[in-house]
């Protein structure tokens, strides 16, 4: 239908940023070896940089089909003081805390499924973080969450090119055009020019 | 003051009418037979006597019908004005372009008086005096470029310029052609402008944005875009598109000359000086495509711009449904004959 | 830049305010209120002298809410090209002067959650204005500022007055030194740093933020370094079809301007792009002094800042 939306946001694989003096790495589920790759680059780079690195991780399982993830992945490498947490609020809860305590030279890395990673870049702008001092790579699922541009609802988990609203009931079309602030993709009613005329359904974002 | 401003709705019973005059002043978007995106930015100095370049906010014959129907809008949804805590002195800066423009310009309708900080401004079609401190907040009954926006026709959206980049960050968007200011407040210029088809490609909004930066105080620029809707409805929010877009469905080869109109945003860009923020404003044309049809240049023009439109732009613009209808409807008043460069009417 | 767009401007007060330091108070011919400006910014001031047009930047440090005055402070440079020279010597009370609007290269970034500010002598006139916005206490600001003695600490009683205890001085004379590297080390996220004074003190905060990982979007700086001399050259404009002779101690665009060629340009001391020039052709090699081109960019040779670079060649050709 149309063309690809500049706004989508990309994701890169994560990296380790050496210009960084501090680093905090956030992870969900699958995110983990994300994680692990970065702070074997930081280990690499030079060890010493691990006294100034923290890991928050959540191993919560974002899909039954999701491999079984370890709880605490980092102590294999040699990393300790990994925080553990069962799901990705909690951990960024206590991101929040870590950030307030934080200095200028502190480098943010985000692993795991979108939504986690929209919520973290929420979390890092109320800090005035801006893309120079983050990195996020999406793993695992691209479920969305979709922000009702009709009723203003939030709908978690969003799988498929059309979707329910949860606030107004209305069948929204999924667009690609995202909103950093909302952390959500927008939603717009999908049959308002031939109301009941529904696209075919399709689980897209799996 | 009744006869020149015309008591018109934009909804409902869609009273709106140009007369003959309004009719010849349209900014029609196109200078040739077809059309293709450019960065089409010139510098925003006055134009031709009685057209609408020649002030720097045009006031026209729809201006109290337009600012009732920015009433409406916001007592619906009043998320149609939103400016994040930081924009405040920007608004102010807007505030003052408006209305040293409006004053200068309109005297005959607007009149800016100014002790100090202490100013008083009188409206008159809309019947308004207010006098205010300039920078107190407290001394305007809303937020400064709430009050003075509902007093303009055409939307208003404040760019804040950091990081070598422009982030919306405060508007007053009640006339836009689909697009959500709750959705993308926040976002930089190029996010915003995401969803626009092929100019990425050609790197439109690169330059647009380099050129943006640099904008200077007293340089204002401006450029045309443009649309389509059917009926003369001014709010084609994404909002409210459940109540706009069956309308898409309604067109037929006989109506289209009635229902559907050709929307034209005249946008102003100018840099605000204590701020150093940008302000963007979109001010939105309608005209009938049988009131286009009475000037044969136009009829002309317009039939072939649309036949031959890029069928990303046929979709982006969301003409899918009807511009076949148009075309048809537009047909009879095509002989073949050249017409000459440039949009003005012969 | 045009040169329609210009201000006539009077003076009406000068005030030795440090051994090597003028205040000069502007205000508009006619009395109208001059055009409202935001902190950071610098107007281009041209003067007219027998010998030829000077056309230098000065930050303004006045109140942004003051509108019926505009304030700039010149230090008198030692190997000047007579910019400073003359305002210093030539201009009194009475005297026209003729300044462009206002430009901003050097604002506040408002979403900052600190700033921090750190300024070398003259280079504390951009800070002074900024400090002005900060009044209203939304946003902590700490204000360093680093001068060879009490005497040469310009604007004294204004920046307590603004500052109050987020003032801190460094005394040269008093063997008091700027320790970049602690201020910048301990500084909390959402900091922006802003430096403004001798090319010495911005380097050494720029490297040190740097080093300590800050992003470039949180460095700031503001330079006026007159462009730097070189040796005399030519420079052919193909568009303009004219020739044009660059002295040792005049810079391109001068040179140009000279020649009745208007070139674009903002900030005149090689860092906002805006003066870019294409080179048609060269037979020798560019002396790029700007901080804008690229190093990869400066490489090629297809561009030069004509504000402050120059060349040393057989040949060259802009195209203007």
């Amino acid at each position: 239908m149309m063309s690809a939306v500049k706004s989508k946001p990309s994701y890169l694989p994560l990296a380790a940023d050496t210009g960084g003096r501090y680093h905090l790495l956030l992870g969900l589920a699958e995110g983990s070896a994300c994680l692990l790759r970065v702070l074997q680059e930081l280990q690499n780079f030079a060890p010493a940089s691990w006294q100034r690195t923290q890991v928050l991780f959540a191993s919560t399982r974002a899909s039954a089909a999701a491999a079984e993830i370890k709880a605490d992945p980092f102590e294999e490498i040699g990393f300790e003081g990994a925080v553990l947490f069962t799901d990705g609020a909690a951990l960024l809860a206590h991101a929040r805390t870590i950030l307030e305590r934080s200095l200028m030279g502190t480098r943010v890395y985000i692993a795991g499924p979108e939504s986690f990673i929209g919520r973290a870049l929420q979390l890092a702008a109320a800090f005035n973080l801006n893309k120079d001092e983050i990195r996020a790579e999406h793993i695992g699922t691209a479920a969305r969450r979709v922000h009702c541009v009709h009723c203003r609802a939030g709908t978690e988990d969003v799988r498929t090119n059309i979707v329910r609203c949860s606030g107004c009931s209305r069948w929204l079309l999924v667009r690609d055009h995202y909103s950093h602030r909302l952390a959500a993709y927008m939603g717009v009613i999908v049959d308002a020019e031939a109301p009941g005329e529904l696209p075919p359904i399709r689980e897209i974002y799996s | 003051m009744s006869a020149v401003f015309k008591l018109e709705t934009f909804r409902n019973d869609f009273s709106f009418r140009n007369s003959p005059a309004a009719i010849r002043r349209f900014p029609l978007p196109f200078a040739q037979d077809e059309y293709m995106y450019s960065v089409n930015i010139e510098p925003h100095v006055p134009g031709a006597r009685d057209s609408v370049l020649e002030f720097a906010f045009d006031v026209d014959e729809h201006y109290v019908a337009e600012c009732r129907e920015r009433e409406l809008v916001l007592a619906e949804d009043p998320r149609r004005f939103q400016a994040l805590p930081h924009m405040m002195s920007a608004q102010w800066d807007c505030l003052e372009l408006l209305m040293d423009s409006l004053a200068r310009d309109y005297p005959q309708y607007f009149s800016l008086t100014k002790t100090g900080n202490r100013w008083r401004w009188i409206n008159r079609p809309l019947e308004l005096d207010q006098s205010f401190i300039f920078g107190d907040a407290r001394s305007l009954p809303r937020a400064p470029l709430d009050y003075i926006t509902r007093q303009a026709q055409g939307d208003f959206v404040l760019m804040d310029q950091r990081e070598g980049d422009l982030w919306i960050e405060a508007g007053m968007v009640t006339t836009q052609a689909d697009w959500s200011l709750d959705f993308d407040l926040g976002m930089t210029f190029k996010e915003w402008h995401g969803p626009v088809p092929l100019a990425h490609e050609l790197n439109v909004f690169d330059r647009a944005l380099k050129y943006l930066l640099n904008l200077r105080i007293g340089q204002p620029v401006r450029r045309l875009n443009w649309t389509m809707t059917v009926h003369p409805r001014l709010d084609t929010s994404p909002e409210n598109y459940p109540q706009w877009g069956p309308d898409r469905a309604a067109v037929t080869a006989e109506n289209a000359g009635d229902l559907v109109h050709l929307r034209v945003e005249l946008q102003g860009l100018w840099r605000l000086p204590r701020s150093n923020a940008v302000v963007f404003g979109i001010r939105c044309y309608l005209i009938s495509v049988r009131e286009l049809a009475s000037i044969p240049k136009w009829a002309r023009r317009v039939h072939r711009v649309l036949k031959n439109l890029h069928p990303a732009l046929v979709d982006y613009k969301g003409l899918t449904r009807y511009r076949d209808a148009v075309v048809e409807w537009l047909a009879p008043y095509d002989d073949g004959a050249p017409t000459s460069p440039g949009a003005a009417p012969e | 830049m045009n040169s329609a767009q210009t201000l006539n401007v009077v003076v009406t007060a000068i005030e030795q305010v440090t051994p090597l330091i003028k205040h000069f108070t502007l205000a508009a011919v006619g009395g109208d209120p001059l055009p409202a400006f935001s902190g950071g910014s610098h107007i281009i001031v041209v003067m007219h002298t027998p010998a030829r047009a000077h056309r230098n930047p000065y930050s303004l440090l006045g109140s942004p809410r003051c509108l019926d005055r505009y304030e700039i402070a010149v230090r008198r440079m030692e190997e000047s090209r007579g910019g400073s020279h003359y305002l210093h010597d030539h201009i009194r009370v009475g005297s026209r002067l003729e300044i462009a609007h206002p430009v901003n290269l050097f604002g506040l970034d408002k979403i900052a959650r600190k700033h921090l500010l750190i300024a070398g002598g003259v280079g504390i006139t951009p800070i002074l204005a900024q400090l002005e916005e900060l009044q209203d206490g939304s946003t902590p600001f700490e204000l360093h500022y680093a001068v060879r003695s009490p005497q040469h600490a310009a604007f004294a009683q204004r920046l307590r007055e603004r500052a109050g205890a987020s003032l801190r001085m460094y005394y040269d004379s008093e063997n008091q030194k700027l320790d970049i590297d602690a201020l910048l080390s301990g500084q909390p996220l959402g900091t922006h740093v802003y430096a403004c004074g001798p090319a010495g003190l911005i380097d050494a905060v720029v490297a040190t933020a740097r080093n300590l990982g800050w992003p470039g979007s949180h460095i700031h700086w503001e330079r006026f370094a007159a462009p730097p001399v070189g040796d005399a050259f030519e420079a052919y404009l193909a568009r303009s079809q004219r020739s044009v002779r660059i002295p040792s101690d005049r810079s391109l665009l001068e040179s140009i301007e000279a020649a009745g060629v208007e070139v674009p340009y903002l900030c005149r001391g090689g860092v906002c792009g805006y003066c870019r020039t294409r080179v048609l052709e060269l037979d020798g090699e560019l002396v790029h002094n700007d901080h804008f081109l690229s190093d990869a960019e400066k490489a090629s040779a297809a561009s030069i800042m004509p504000c402050v670079s120059r060349a040393r060649c057989e040949r060259l050709v802009l195209d203007l």
